[in-house]
């Protein structure tokens, strides 16, 4: 019965909020959600008693009545005000979240794509930074590929420790991660449910995704766009660690990425640990 | 009306010269196929958009069966489906992305509009402005007749390589435009191109066809507003269809080029794909073209049975409407706004987050004139006398459908809000909520109504009655419970929920929602059944059943081509019920008798020989 009930209780249905803004965006939907909720029982209410109160009845006749500028006026000036207030208040938490001049300084930045059917996700690696690529260079577009679809110079020694993942990646916890997020093919999707986080991303353009969440865990994204028969399979898993964590994992994706390379020049200071996390 | 004018159309098509009624020398195929008579393509519209709804409906159960059970085998007709369809009973993902893809257009291209505009449109429109036909019958003949060409040709994507197109019934490139085929390959997605693009020809020949017709063949004494509203909604609708239709024709060639012509409109530099193209493109645009088509396109589809809801509720609470004027504008302000919100389906798909603000703010004022709308409707029952007929009961659940409906816009116009349940079944719920719930029982409630005045024949009560409570208990139980999908995340067009963990709490709303769609489909046979039984079996319908004002009650029971046996002058508004200092609660259109206004009630008087306004 207790699962019956709860059908009701439609807010308690949200998974579990884990970015900054994400209670902002959840009180704003509890706020419409109420006002709806009374307007639903105001109005249900009207028509209920209408129709009991004026049911057929043989010796009565329907009133012949035009209707009252008074009152039409009241009942178009109330909801404009009411839904005036809703989209002023709602703009000004969407200029906050999604206004360009407002996504904040990034703690980390990370590049995203998204393919049929996955993710990757790319790192600056031990540097700090990105090395030549589609995203910081429009012309290594032509460089992108299935094999490597950042379109990586490979020639670029910033790029050397640049670090990707596939369908995985992992965010330091309160910190603000900026990510530019593009596609390959076609329409994906980046839907973060527990981080109120949703943005199409386009072949072609970069669209900056930011938030910065506040729990540790592991959590999903999905893919929202309809992308083809495997959409439904397009879902990556993404761990929110604590900074030390965060580090260590870093370190350990740096140790891979330099025993991976052919003997090369080392790139700047590679095993200076400590050196490598304060970068970020 | 004088008979020279009652045979004005179909003399000038045949050359014959002979009296009103007279046409049963007439060969078959132009009685009741190639017919001109706007009742004849009315009931077409109306047998084709019956038939549609049920194909889009099986289509609908086979997603709703993948969704509560994915994995399972379809239970009956699971062994016999065609091997591109699914493995053992279970549907591959290839064909779910198809299946949604075909709900959605034909329930959209090939129920709700041809329901909406094509047959009540046909229908209403002549009888109720009190005149012989349509002022284009031919063209609108044609109109009729490209549709089940372009329903063929949908429908014959099943026979391409890649079967049905499947890239949703937004078919948002670069899904839809490089499908990896050669060049002038006949895929399931260029053939929905053609489909699409054929009946939004067959609506705007229909459209201008209405714009004509109340422009100039109203009844002698007929101004604007002495038109019902159903007549007004519809002469806003087809305006919104010749502005908004040729802009989605040129999204749809562009789309068709890409394909068919490698073509590059929408597809960008470097994409990762086998097919060969130019590039050069921009995807985002499509977007902006189609909704510049498709939110208006919403409009189209339910503004016309605000009309008829209002028609309906005026007669069965034998009252005016309140405010008319108030409704007529409401209407139009509705129109209007329609045409620059459609940026509130793109508020996560890259466009500039500054438009987001300038979209969002045009929505929400969009929920003013609904509001007016509504409130007007429950002004109408107040201190009526209302009869809960069929039609009545369809129109009651309108109102209350499009409230809930209504409100859960006002959660998506929110873009903040709209980031979380973007793309959810937050918004299945709420289209559903307006299409369904809004849209359909709008739909019934007309049908019910004019079912008389269409076939000479009653409509059975009883089983009017059965039809709306199966109808509205399915209803609310297959898609109410979508709204709590989507606040649980729950992404719309994935073919299995069991992969993400998030959402593994929600098999059994999941399975709820089947239950209720299945019930809710059966249901409907229970309207077909009516509508056949009826035809043959039903009482005989007298002139005016339902003791309204409108003038196709003026019209004879089961009205031949050319309407009307007698000379119509309209002497007053549609909705004089109730009038002081009559004998009857209603007092139609075309009595002739004199009444006075005073302070918004209309009172009759004996002096017959001036007529004062009677709004």
């Amino acid at each position: 019965m207790d699962g019956f009930f709860s059908v009701f209780d439609m807010l308690a249905w949200f998974p579990e909020n884990i970015s900054t803004f994400g209670q902002e965006l959840d009180n704003l939907f509890a706020i419409i959600y109420w006002v709806s909720v009374a307007i639903f029982f105001l109005t249900f209410g009207v028509l209920g008693y209408l129709l009991v109160k004026y049911r057929y009845s043989p010796d009565r006749r329907g009133y012949n009545y035009h209707g009252n500028s008074v009152v039409e006026i009241t009942w178009t000036v109330l909801p404009t005000l009411l839904f005036a207030a809703i989209g002023l208040y709602s703009d000004d938490i969407w200029e906050r979240t999604k206004y360009s001049s407002k996504v904040p300084t990034a703690d980390v930045e990370i590049l995203v794509l998204g393919k049929q059917y996955g993710w990757v996700f790319l790192y600056p690696g031990a540097d700090g930074t990105f090395g030549r690529n589609a995203h910081n260079d429009r012309t290594a577009r032509s460089l992108m590929s299935a094999t490597n679809p950042f379109g990586r110079d490979t020639a670029d020694p910033a790029g050397f420790d640049d670090v990707m993942t596939e369908n995985q990646f992992v965010v330091p916890v309160n910190a603000n991660v900026v990510m530019r997020g593009s596609s390959l093919d076609v329409l994906h999707s980046f839907f973060l449910p527990h981080a109120r986080v949703k943005q199409d991303v386009i072949p072609g353009l970069w669209m900056t995704i930011w938030y910065n969440l506040f729990k540790t865990g592991k959590y999903e994204l999905a893919c929202a766009e309809l992308c083809g028969g495997g959409h439904y399979g397009m879902r990556a898993e993404y761990e929110v660690m604590s900074r030390t964590d965060y580090d260590k994992w870093l370190d350990a994706r740096n140790a891979e990425v330099n025993a991976a390379r052919t003997p090369q020049p080392a790139p700047t200071a590679t095993t200076d640990t400590a050196a490598v996390a304060s970068l970020r | 009306m004088s008979t020279s004018t009652l045979q004005h159309g179909s003399a000038a098509e045949h050359g014959h010269d002979h009296e009103h009624g007279h046409h049963h020398d007439l060969p078959w195929y132009r009685k009741y196929v190639f017919s001109t008579d706007h009742k004849v393509i009315s009931k077409q519209f109306m047998l084709s958009s019956l038939f549609f709804l049920f194909v889009g409906g099986a289509f609908a159960l086979f997603i709703r069966w993948q969704l509560a059970y994915p994995g399972q085998a379809i239970p009956i007709i699971g062994d016999i489906l065609p091997a591109s369809w699914a493995t053992n009973g279970v549907i591959s993902p290839e064909f779910y992305a198809q299946l949604l893809t075909m709900h959605g257009s034909i329930m959209i291209f090939f129920v709700i509009i041809p329901f909406a505009v094509g047959m009540f449109g046909n229908f209403c429109i002549p009888l109720m402005i009190g005149t012989d036909d349509m002022a284009l019958p031919k063209l609108n003949m044609w109109s009729f007749w490209l549709v089940p060409p372009a329903g063929l040709i949908m429908m014959a994507g099943f026979f391409t390589e890649t079967g049905y197109a499947a890239a949703g019934w937004t078919s948002y490139p670069p899904l839809s435009a490089q499908t990896g085929l050669a060049k002038f390959t006949i895929s399931g997605q260029t053939l929905w191109t053609i489909s699409v693009f054929l009946v939004g020809f067959s609506s705007i020949m229909g459209a201008v066809n209405y714009v004509a017709t109340v422009l100039n063949k109203r009844a002698k004494g007929m101004k604007l507003f002495d038109m019902p509203l159903t007549v007004w909604a519809l002469f806003i609708t087809a305006i919104i269809i010749t502005l908004g239709t040729p802009v989605l024709a040129a999204g749809l060639a562009m789309l068709f080029m890409d394909n068919f012509l490698h073509t590059s409109f929408f597809l960008p530099d470097n994409l990762v794909t086998n097919s060969k193209y130019f590039g050069g493109g921009q995807p985002i645009l499509f977007q902006h073209v189609f909704w510049f088509y498709s939110h208006p396109a919403v409009y189209i589809m339910i503004l016309p049975l605000m009309g008829i809801v209002s028609d309906v509720m005026a007669t069965f609470s034998r009252k005016p409407i309140y405010g008319y004027k108030a409704m007529v504008f409401a209407i139009a302000g509705i129109a209007f706004l329609g045409f620059i919100v459609w940026g509130h389906h793109m508020f996560q798909s890259g466009m500039n987050p500054l438009l987001g603000t300038t979209f969002m703010l045009s929505t929400i004022v969009i929920a003013v004139p609904s509001s007016i709308k509504v409130f007007n409707w429950l002004g109408t029952l107040w201190r009526g006398n209302i009869q809960f007929s069929s039609a009545m009961l369809n129109a009651l659940a309108f109102v209350s459908m499009f409230i809930i409906g209504g409100l859960s816009g006002v959660f998506m116009a929110s873009a903040p809000v709209d980031i979380y349940i973007h793309d959810t079944y937050f918004i299945v719920a709420h289209i559903h909520y307006v299409l369904f719930g809004g849209s359909l029982f709008g739909i019934f409630a007309g049908i019910y109504y004019w079912y008389p005045k269409m076939f000479g024949k009653m409509l059975n009560e009883t089983w009017g009655r059965r039809h709306f409570f199966w109808t509205f208990v399915t209803f609310n139980l297959t898609f109410f419970p979508m709204h709590i999908l989507g606040i649980g995340g729950h992404m719309r067009r994935i073919y299995d929920p069991n992969v993400y963990d998030f959402l593994k709490g929600l098999g059994g709303i999941n399975e709820t929602v089947t239950i209720g769609a299945i019930a809710l489909g059966f249901s409907q046979l229970i309207l077909v059944g009516n509508i056949l039984w009826s035809m043959k079996w039903g009482k005989k319908a007298p002139r005016n059943p339902w003791k309204a004002n409108t003038l196709e009650w003026a019209a004879p029971e089961h009205p031949g081509h050319g309407n009307f046996d007698m000379d119509i002058t309209v002497y007053r508004g549609p909705y004089e019920f109730g009038v002081e200092g009559r004998q009857d609660d209603y007092w139609p259109q075309w009595e002739k008798g004199a009444s006075v206004t005073v302070h918004h009630h209309t009172i009759a008087v004996a002096d017959d020989t001036k007529t004062f306004g009677a709004h």
